[in-house]
Parts: structure tokens; sequence; C-alpha cells
């Protein structure tokens, strides 16, 4: 593998490569062979590299920088544990259990990331699969698609721009063939291939494309020379070692986040520290404090809410034809502020129809019904002769194979939309394309792109043009599809198109026209000189076609207006179907003209801009523009327009979606803050440069994605709230427990109960929660601001619900040591005597004496009440939690089954902890009396309330905290 | 794929400092100082309410106790054994029959303890009827039992001041923690043995360590705030094999089927442990 790889295919003539492939350069290889070598060779994909092994990232989870606090902790405990031991002191056994329970809480979610980490790779590789690349290949003589995996060796491929090469490739043949192989080379700028060898190595010669490449632009048929590992890139190991998996931003942020509450934990946890040694605590039990603080202070519990939010957000995503990339991509969707969608297949249904031709100086109707049956305009003008030759002969669409019996309309073809449309259109009136192809073999070709806007095919043979006799046609040419009406291009056939544009309104933008010439007997033209042939041609007439907006369109765009979100259309074609919904216009009847769409959209505070408009503007121009009308449509844009549009939008402070399916989008969905690629239209370069795939190629499903982002923050949001609330009732025991010296009310295993086991499942059910109904009605977030933990969230978790839940708890704490004969008075200042160990006759209020371990279980009594307290105010919480803005009962407090189950689940193993036989002895938890479940409640309604009254006041100034 | 560049160390410096402390806007932290002032009254409100509350919660709930009786007695219904003279450390008497100082303390200890119990202030008290419960939930005022010291024997300090410290037959008073509305049942008698035999003869004041039932129940410190607890002498008549060795001895409450002697954590809950080493 080390070895540099010697091939010397490039080298080699077609007669020696049929030879040395066993193969035909034209038929291609048989089903039967390419099976048969698919079994010798293996599938044509990298194998994938040997992942780090499960124990070391097994062992990762457990190194974590929470789960080394929690080592340390465990070990404090151990060392108390031991010194106390060798004291002889065979009483208390609590930090042993404390050491033994915190250990297995790192280990069970240790266990638990690995099994998420291992489920969330399993489901990108599954998403992988989702979107299998394909590869047209020629096999015995038929064009077909395949999985790309299934290519070997000899196989004839056909690749076109916005193909990732499916193999190394010897070219064969190419017409304006230009790869990108600066994921191999490193060379930025795009490289021609052709037939010809042009160098003596194999990485700098022409005729070789390489692996997983890119092709930009052109066509071109090749030979596979090598497939999978076999190839050049396979052969790069550390390129292949590159498709590691990578740390997703929100995974950062929360462990960023994480890593703040452990610093604060550890800075809480050494004042504590400190101010316990001061006060003249020995150092071990210091030591205790210090741990049970950081115990109390990390939430332990969020890392699993968090993951589990957003595996449940992908998979309901997926559920709707959204694939996420990676996770976090979902909630960039929810903050987006800008949707610059490429217009052709995701608003509308990219299905192109043709709906008019002109000829002879008149519009002419198609029909455009679904089978295209009854074409009834006049079909004997010589002008429609020659339109219908150049529409079945200048377009690179060509049916599957095998569908002879299918209606044409049905069938599928290979080739984009429009020229999809006109070669069924001319199956329909003028019968079997493929025989007229057969009459008029291909020469050369230039295949349609964004910068030529037009497409050139010489052919050779035989026309017959009916009425004016035999003419023998040794070459012409044909340009067709020069798409644009308005595009400098079109000069020379500008006279033609200010005589027609006029009398046409019912022609679209999106008209092809087509014009022919001969050419002398024997020209022969390489494909670079393509543009200069087509010069005085003879104009055959134009065809109009349409591709009607999606139904589900006009309500996504309206949804996406009311979420605060622009739409903008930066097609590379702009019809004004489209527009008439993205504009709010209505639908304008049918396809309107343009200038009329223009002076309409100014009106309605929204603007068309072309291509070549925006190519003229002033730097800073387009800033103004799009500040000042909030929805543009941008018609006949380039690549580099596109990206420009975006950048402009990004400057302005927006995040940007950008969506789209040709390789010409591609560096827009880059640079955009989150890119969506068309699963179905989409080339395999969008598909790459895209964080997002749409399965259906629905718009719609966009305005879901957005939804579902909003929500997986609104709800990741709403249980870290819920989350961090509890540290507060948590960390106050301690903070009493020194400076006020009371019998301690709330214990270290007691708190890691409430982290790990009761709380859990409210706070990951709050995943489940519904979104609010006016979710779409919200401005998008903005990112700087909005964070996910923010300080109005702190402040308002700690410093308001986190101390009325603190004072539930010691009221009820209170409660109970007054209930028992401990009044308030006397247990302020108790700590030094309640601990002693040999005070076994401490008198209470009433004159009563208590041993030591009567005290003991008095102190469980008072964890398990806290305990208790927390829970109840817990449950008030969640449920506040539902919603950020919405009034519970708008959202109504049942509705999340999940939750209420939760709920109940909280309460039963509340239970559970208080009233199983044997809790007291092994987790600290006592038998309560009834009444004390009770004492909370009062509490938690006053948080329900305090919480509907800050929510009402949100509603009715918005924007308030 | 994060798209934000880090900034400079000198940049994200300037804008700490612009946080702490922006001159342009008179901003501290983040806020300006009528904000932070709006902030601070909000909290103070805040808590002041949520403080007001709690105390008066705690006002109802004391309202709710009665200040005789407690209201509850999960945690104690069966009471705890001590003993006097209580070393400081764990429970074990070291001394010198033949050095007063080495166990002064013990005896100054049990002096002071048992002064309570003289007849001088037992004058309130009354004589019960032996051997029977001395109900008096009906009474207002809780009549406390007379403990006459001289049924503690030679223990009593009347005979020997030393409490038999000199003579190596130390006295260890045995008592029952108080108990609110505690009814022994049966014939609670204090009964010790020794680990070993052989080391020590174990004499009871009174006689079989009986802890007579005329001094229970008991009603609380207001109601009832002359009582005695009874007491039960242990003398130990520390042969010459135990002189210089460590004698653990453990005494138990026995006779008395609700009073616990045997729980597994609680080493004090109906029975105690100490040890005595006694030298020449």
């Amino acid at each position: 593998m080390k070895r540099e790889l010697e091939l010397d295919d490039h080298k080699l003539d077609v007669k020696e490569l049929e030879v040395k492939y066993s193969t035909s350069v034209t038929k291609g290889l048989s089903e039967a062979e390419a099976a048969q070598r698919l079994l010798r060779d293996g599938p044509n994909e990298l194998r994938p590299p040997r992942g780090t092994p499960g124990c070391v990232r097994f062992g990762r989870q457990l190194a974590g920088g929470l789960q080394c606090l929690m080592w340390v902790a465990a070990a404090i405990c151990l060392i108390a544990y031991g010194v106390q031991e060798g004291e002889g002191d065979r009483g208390s056994s609590d930090n042993l259990y404390l050491a033994v329970a915190l250990i297995a809480v790192v280990v069970v979610t240790g266990c638990f990331g690995y099994y998420q980490e291992f489920k969330s790779t399993n489901i990108i590789a599954s998403f992988r699969n989702l979107v299998p690349q394909q590869a047209t290949v020629i096999r015995a003589g038929q064009v077909l698609q395949v999985n790309a995996a299934e290519l070997v060796l000899g196989d004839l491929v056909e690749i076109k721009g916005g193909d990732r090469v499916p193999a190394d490739i010897r070219i064969l043949a190419a017409q304006g063939c230009k790869v990108d192989n600066s994921s191999l080379t490193g060379e930025s700028e795009p490289q021609t291939r052709s037939p010809e060898c042009t160098h003596e190595s194999h990485l700098e010669t022409r005729n070789i494309a390489f692996f997983s490449t890119m092709c930009l632009e052109g066509t071109a048929t090749g030979l596979v020379i090598s497939t999978g590992d076999r190839t050049v890139i396979g052969r790069i190991a550390s390129l292949a070692s590159g498709v590691g998996e990578e740390k997703t931003p929100i995974a950062v942020e929360i462990e960023h986040f994480v890593d703040i509450i452990a610093g604060l934990a550890v800075l809480f946890g050494g004042t504590f520290f400190t101010v316990a040694l001061v006060i003249g605590y020995p150092f071990l039990r210091a030591l205790v404090f210090f741990m049970a603080i950081v115990v109390a202070y990390v939430p332990e519990g969020l890392l699993a809410t968090v993951t589990v939010c957003l595996s449940l957000t992908a998979k309901r995503l997926a559920r709707r034809n959204c694939v996420v990339k990676n996770l976090e991509a979902v909630e960039t969707l929810g903050s987006t502020s800008v949707i610059c969608s490429d217009k052709t297949g995701t608003l509308t249904q990219n299905r192109m129809t043709v709906a008019h031709l002109w000829f002879d100086g008149q519009v002419h109707t198609a029909d455009t019904t679904e089978d295209q049956s009854g074409q009834s305009f006049d079909q004997s003008s010589e002008s429609w002769t020659l339109l219908s030759q150049v529409i079945t002969l200048c377009n690179r669409a060509q049916f599957k194979p095998g569908q002879e019996n299918v209606p044409v309309a049905q069938r599928d073809v290979i080739g984009d939309a429009s020229e999809s449309a006109l070669l069924k259109f001319a199956e329909v009136t003028s019968g079997p394309v493929a025989a007229a192809r057969g009459r008029f073999p291909k020469v050369a070709e230039l295949p349609f792109n964004s910068t030529n806007k037009f497409q050139v095919r010489t052919g050779e043979g035989q026309v017959d043009t009916g009425g004016t006799g035999e003419l023998r046609w040794d070459r012409w040419a044909q340009v067709g599809q020069v798409s644009s009406l308005m595009s400098p291009m079109m000069s020379p056939m500008s006279p033609m198109t200010s005589l027609m544009s006029p009398m046409s309104p019912t022609l679209s933008p999106l008209s092809p026209g087509f014009c022919a010439r001969w050419l002398p007997p024997g020209t022969d033209t390489p494909p670079e000189d393509l543009a200069e042939v087509a010069q005085g041609l003879c104009f055959a007439g134009l065809v109009s076609l349409i591709d009607p907006p999606r139904a589900t369109v006009p309500q996504a765009v309206r949804k996406c207006r009311t979420a605060g979100i622009r739409v903008r259309d930066m097609g590379t074609l702009g019809t004004s179907g489209t527009l008439g919904g993205v504009g709010g216009l209505g639908t304008l009847g049918g396809v309107p003209r343009c200038a009329q769409v223009c002076y309409l959209c100014r009106q309605a505070r929204a603007r068309v801009v072309t291509g070549s408009e925006l190519a003229a503007m002033a730097p800073g121009t387009l800033e103004e523009l799009l500040r000042t009308h909030p929805e543009m449509v941008f018609a006949r844009t380039s690549p580099q327009q596109k990206l420009v549009i975006v950048e402009s939008c990004q400057r302005l402070g927006s995040i940007v979606a950008v969506t789209g399916d040709g390789v010409n989008d591609s560096p827009a969905l880059k640079k955009a803050d989150i890119g969506v690629a068309m699963g179905i239209a989409g080339s395999d370069a969008a598909k790459n440069a895209a964080d997002m795939i749409l399965l259906d190629d629905n718009f719609a499903s966009i305005v879901t994605g957005v939804e579902q982002g909003r929500l997986i923050f609104d709800n990741l949001k709403k249980s870290i709230a819920y989350t961090l609330t509890k540290n507060i009732p948590e960390l106050a025991p301690y903070l009493i427990y020194i400076t006020a010296s009371v019998p301690l009310p709330l214990g270290c295993i007691t708190i890691l109960f409430i982290e790990l086991c009761t709380d859990i499942f409210p706070s990951v059910s709050l995943a489940y929660e519904r979104a609010e109904s006016d979710i779409m009605h919200l401005r998008p977030r903005d990112p700087r601001r909005d964070r996910l933990v923010n300080e109005p969230l702190a402040a308002y978790s700690y410093f308001q619900i986190g101390v009325i839940q603190s004072f539930a708890g010691f009221v009820d704490y209170f409660v109970a040591m007054a209930q028992e004969g401990w009044w308030p008075g006397l247990v302020l200042g108790l700590r030094p005597r309640w601990e002693d160990e040999h005070e076994q006759e401490l008198q209470d209020s009433y004159g009563q004496q208590w041993t030591f371990w009567q005290r003991r279980y008095q102190q469980y009594t008072c964890y398990t009440v806290f305990f208790i307290s927390i829970e109840m105010c817990q449950i008030a919480d969640v449920l506040i939690r539902k919603t950020r803005r919405l009034s519970l009962f708008q959202q109504g407090p049942f509705r999340n089954r999940t939750l209420v189950v939760a709920i109940v689940f909280q309460v039963c193993i509340g239970c559970f902890l208080c009233y199983c036989p044997g809790m007291p002895n092994v987790f600290n938890f006592m038998p309560i009396r009834f009444q004390w479940w009770l004492v909370p409640m009062p509490f938690g309604l006053l948080i329900l309330v305090y919480d509907e009254i800050r929510k009402l006041g949100v509603r009715r100034h918005p924007g308030s905290e | 794929m994060s798209k934000e560049t880090k900034k400079p160390f000198r940049q994200s410096m300037a804008e700490w400092r612009q946080f702490i402390y922006n001159p342009n806007s008179g901003e501290f932290l983040g806020r300006t100082a009528k904000s932070w002032g709006l902030i601070l009254l909000f909290y103070l409100v805040f808590y002041g309410f949520l403080a007001a509350l709690f105390t008066f919660t705690m006002w109802v709930m004391l309202q709710t106790l009665s200040s005789d009786i407690p209201k509850y007695r999960d945690r104690i219904s069966s009471p705890g054994l001590m003993i006097s003279p209580k070393p400081d450390t764990a429970l074990e008497f070291y001394f010198n029959r033949s050095d007063s100082q080495s166990y002064s303390e013990y005896v100054t200890t049990l002096q002071n303890f048992l002064e309570s119990y003289n007849d001088s202030k037992q004058s309130q008290n009354i004589e019960c009827t032996s051997g029977k419960i001395f109900d008096q939930s009906e009474a207002a005022v809780k009549k406390a039992c007379r403990f006459n010291l001289s049924e503690l024997g030679q223990c009593s300090g009347k005979e020997d001041a030393n409490f038999g410290y000199s003579k190596g037959t130390p006295c260890v008073l045995v008592k029952m923690n108080r108990v609110i509305g505690l009814k022994p049942e049966g014939e609670p008698h204090i009964q010790c043995t020794p680990k070993e035999e052989g080391m020590v003869n174990i004499n009871y004041f009174p006689p079989n360590g009986a802890m007579d039932l005329k001094y229970f129940p008991y009603y609380g410190k207001s109601l009832h705030a002359h009582y005695l607890q009874p007491l039960v002498a242990v003398q130990l008549a520390i042969t010459p094999n135990g002189t210089k060795e460590e004698i653990a001895i453990e005494c138990k409450i026995l006779g008395s089927p609700n009073l616990k002697n045997q729980d597994e954590r609680d080493k004090f809950l109906g029975r105690i442990a100490f040890k005595v080493l006694m030298s020449e």
C-alpha cells in the first residue's frame, strides 16, 4: 500500500484498454460479467477507517471533565471511609455507600453516553446509506442508473456536471468536461478532462478522472480502471481517516456549559471547604463538604437529556423526510431568519411541462394535461418541423431503458427537468426520439451551463424537412435552450426577442429558443469552439415551459413570513408563478408577464433583481435593497452572485438557510449557515455541501425543519432550566448547615437520587413537549443574545424558582424537626452536639433524650422530607417549564403524555424510596408522615402562580423578561 | 462546522473590560446603575416576601404544636441507656484505686449528678406505689415520684464518698433516656454482663437492677419539671484477676417486651457497653 501506485492505463489506447479489461467501449460489460466482477473485487467504496476501539471510547466517556470531578469525589469518600474505619469507627459506612453510588453514577452515565454515541454514529451512517451515490453506467448497450458501490472494473460510465466521479476512470470521450481535483491534488482551478494522454504521470494526465473528485461541468464517458480501496484516493490512508466523526457545535457548546458549571462547582466547593476549615472542621470533614457541593452542583443528568432531545428530534425530522447530517443543524435551522431558496424543484414541482410554443410569429398552446396526448396546434408548418427536429436532437435527456410500455408522461428520464419536458413533448408530438437521434448521430456537444446559458450540438446525417423537398445536411448545428429573454447573451437573437415578447403575454421568461443552421460538410469543431459555431443561426421557434409551484408552497411561505423568516428566491430562472407565492401577490392567473410582476412587486415591497442587474450594482446597494425589501426574487443569478446574496444577508446579521440542488448552488450551500439540499433532484455536490437533505424535495419540509429546530431549542432550554433549578435547593442545605449550624437537611446520596433518578424522566419528557402554538409566530432567535443558557434563564432558575424551592424544603425540614420534638430555636446552632457520636442523651425541646442513632434516623427523615419537598416543587417546575410564553392552560397541562407519565413515575419512585423496607440503612431514606408530603405543596402552587404571572407579563409586553 | 472565527486575546480582554465597566453607557457588568437598582429592589421585595411567607408558615406551624407534648415520637419509641459518670472519650474508665486524682473526676461527676436526687431537692415529690405505672394523664399538674438515694445503697455516695473507686468497687449509674409517654411493660431491670468471667462481680442497687414502673410515664419538661429518672447503680467488684486488665461490660435492659435492646446499628438502644481498667 505504501508503494507509489503504478498505473499505465492513461498511456494505453482504446483497443488495448478493451483487451486489458475485457470490455467493450461502446456496449460496456454484460450484467452477468459485472456481477461476477463485483463478487471478485468487492463493492466500490472506501472501507471506513477502523474507528477508535470501543474500550478507548468507553474510557473517554469515563474520563470527561464531570466524570473526573466525580472520581475525585468518590476518592474523597473512600479516603474518608478508610480514615474512619482506621479510627475504629464502625458505625458509619455512609461514605462507603456514597463512594459506591458515585462510582455507579459515573459508570452508568458512561455506559449511557457510550450507547448514545454508538447509536448516533449508527444514525449518521444510516443517513449516508439513505442518500447513496448514483452512477450512470452503460452495460450491454443499455444506459442504467446504478448505485456507485456496484461499479466494477471495466464498467463504462457517464459523468456530467454536478456528479461525483464514481471510481477512477480513464476518459474515453469528453465534452467540455472539467473536474475539481482539489480534494486530491489541492489545485483549486477546475481541470479539463479529455481522452488524450497528456502527461507521463497518471496524476497529471488529462485522461484520468479520480474517484470522489467532482465533475463541475460538461460530460464525459469513461472506463472504470480501479474501484474502492484500490483507487488513488483509497490508497491515501490519511484522507480516508479524515472521515472520522466530528463533534457537533451544540455538543461543544453544551460541553462548554458543563465546564462552566464544573468550574462553578469547584469554586463554590472550594469556598465552602475553606470556610469549613476556618470554622474549625477537621480536614477530612471539610473535604466531604467540598465533595457534597460538587455533587449538588453538577447537573449529572444533563448530558443524557441533551442527547435524548437531539436524537429524538433527528428521528422526528427523518420521519418527515428531512435527513440531518449533524444534529446541531436542526437547531441552526430553528434560528434561521432568511431562507434563500433555489426555485427549481424546491418551490415548484420540478416537473417541467411545455405550455406554449411560438413559431411563425404565432403563439400555439400545447396540451399541458397529465398525458399530453391531445396536441391541438397546427403541425403542418415547416417551422414546426424544424423546431421539433431541434427539440429532439439538441437534448441530452433520454428515457431509461425498458419502459416501452409505460405512457410517455410517466416514463423515467435521465436528464434535467427542462430537457426531460422537451423530450417527452417531442416523443408525443413527433414520434420516437431514439429513432430520430439514430438518424443524426451526435458529433460534438456543448452542454448547457449557467455561464453561457445555451447548449450546442452538432450532428451529422440526413434530414427531411417537410414541403421543401429533400435537403442533405452533412453537418448542422443546433442551439437549444437559449434560456433567457433578458440575458445579454441573447444579443444575436435580440431582434427576435423584441419582436416576440410584447405579443406573447403567455410566454414565461423560461422559454428556450431553438435555432439551427447548416454546417459545411466535414467541419470538425473541438468542443471548446462550439460556441463559435453557434452564430448566424436560423431561428426555429420558442417553447415556453412552466414548472407549477407545489401545492404546499404558498402556505409554507406564509408560515415562514409569520415566523419572521424572509424567503428569497434566488433561482437561476425566476418564474413568476413562484413569485406569486413568494411575494404574497396571489396567483396572477397562469403565468404573468415579467414586467407586470416587477411592477406589482415594487408595490408590494417585494422586488425582482435579475442577475444582470445584480452584476451592475455598486457594492452595498444589495445590502440596502435587502434591508428595504423584505421579499426579494433574484432571477438568473450565477453561482458567484448566489454567494454574494448569501454573504450580504449574513452581513446584515441574518442566519441564512440556502436550499439548492445543482452544482451551481454548492458554494452558496456551503457558505450558508445551514445548507439544505434536495434528495431527489440534488446533485452529489449539493448534497455534500449541505447540512441537511430534504428527501422529498419539498419546500414545506424546510418549514417543518424550522419548526422542529425552534422546538428543539425551546425544549432543550426548558429541560436545562428544569435541571438547573434544583441546584439551589440542593446547595442551600449545605449553606445553612455550615452557616447556621443546623443538622444536615439533605444528604449527598439523596442529592444523587434527585439528580440521577427521579428528575431524569421529567427532564427528558420535556423533549416530547409539543411546540407552543405560537412558536411560528415569533421572530427567529438572535444567536448572540438568545443563548441556550443565558443570564435571564439562569437568574430565573437559580434566584427565583430555586429559592422558592429551597424555602419549601426548609419549611418542611423545620416542620419535620419541630413535630418530632426539635423546635427551630433549638435546631439553630445544634449541629456540633447533634453530630457528636458520644452524645447519647441529647435533650430535645421537650426534655426527651436521644441517642446518636435516633438523631441520625431523624436526620434521614429530614433528608427524605427535603427530598420530597424538592420533588413536589420540581413537579410544579416541570409544569411551568412546559411553556416559556404561553399559559400552562393554553398549552394543556396533560397533553404531553410522556410528561404526565414521568411525573407519576417520579412520585412512584419517591414513594418507593420512602416506604421500601431497608431503605434507611442503605440509601438513607425514611418512611415519612403523609402530611410532610403536603407541606411543600403550597410552595409548588406558588411557583405555578408566580410563573403564570411572569408569562402573562411576557405575553403582554413581548420582548421583556 | 463552526463558522465563527476566534477573537484575538487583546480584543477579548478589551471586551471584558468594556463589560465590567462601560464608560460610554455607564454600564457596570452589563447593566446601568438604575437597572441594577431595579434588580436589587426586585430581589429585595421577592426575598422579603418569601422570608415573610417562611416566617408566617413557621409561626402557623408552631401554633399547631403543643409546648408540652411533642406531636410525634416516631424515632424514639424505645429509649437509649446511658451511664454516669461518662468519660469524655469513648466509654472507658481508667483509674488507679490508690491514686485519688485519677478518679476524682468520676467522683465529682457522680456527686454533681446525684445532687438533684438529694432529699432537699425532692421535697415536692411524692411517694408513689411501686410496681405500677403512675398514670397522671388526667391531672393538670403532674407530680414527680420520689427517688430515694438510699435505694442506691453503697453507690448512693452517702456511705462512701468515693463511690467505691478507692476500694476497687467502682460504681456506675445506669439510667434510661427520658422519653415522653413511655410506659414500659413487664418488669424492666438492668443486667450487666462482663465479657470475660471471673474478673468482676456485679452488684445492683436497687436489687436486681430493677427499674420501678412508678417512674413512668414521663410528661415532658414543662409539665413534669421535677421528674427524676430512675437510676440503677452497678457496683463492679473487681477481683484481683481483673486488676490491670481491661474489663468490657455490657448492660442491657431486660424484662420488658417494649424496650428494645438488640438494634443492629444503635448500640445504645436499651443497652450500653463500657470498659473499666483499674490499676493499683
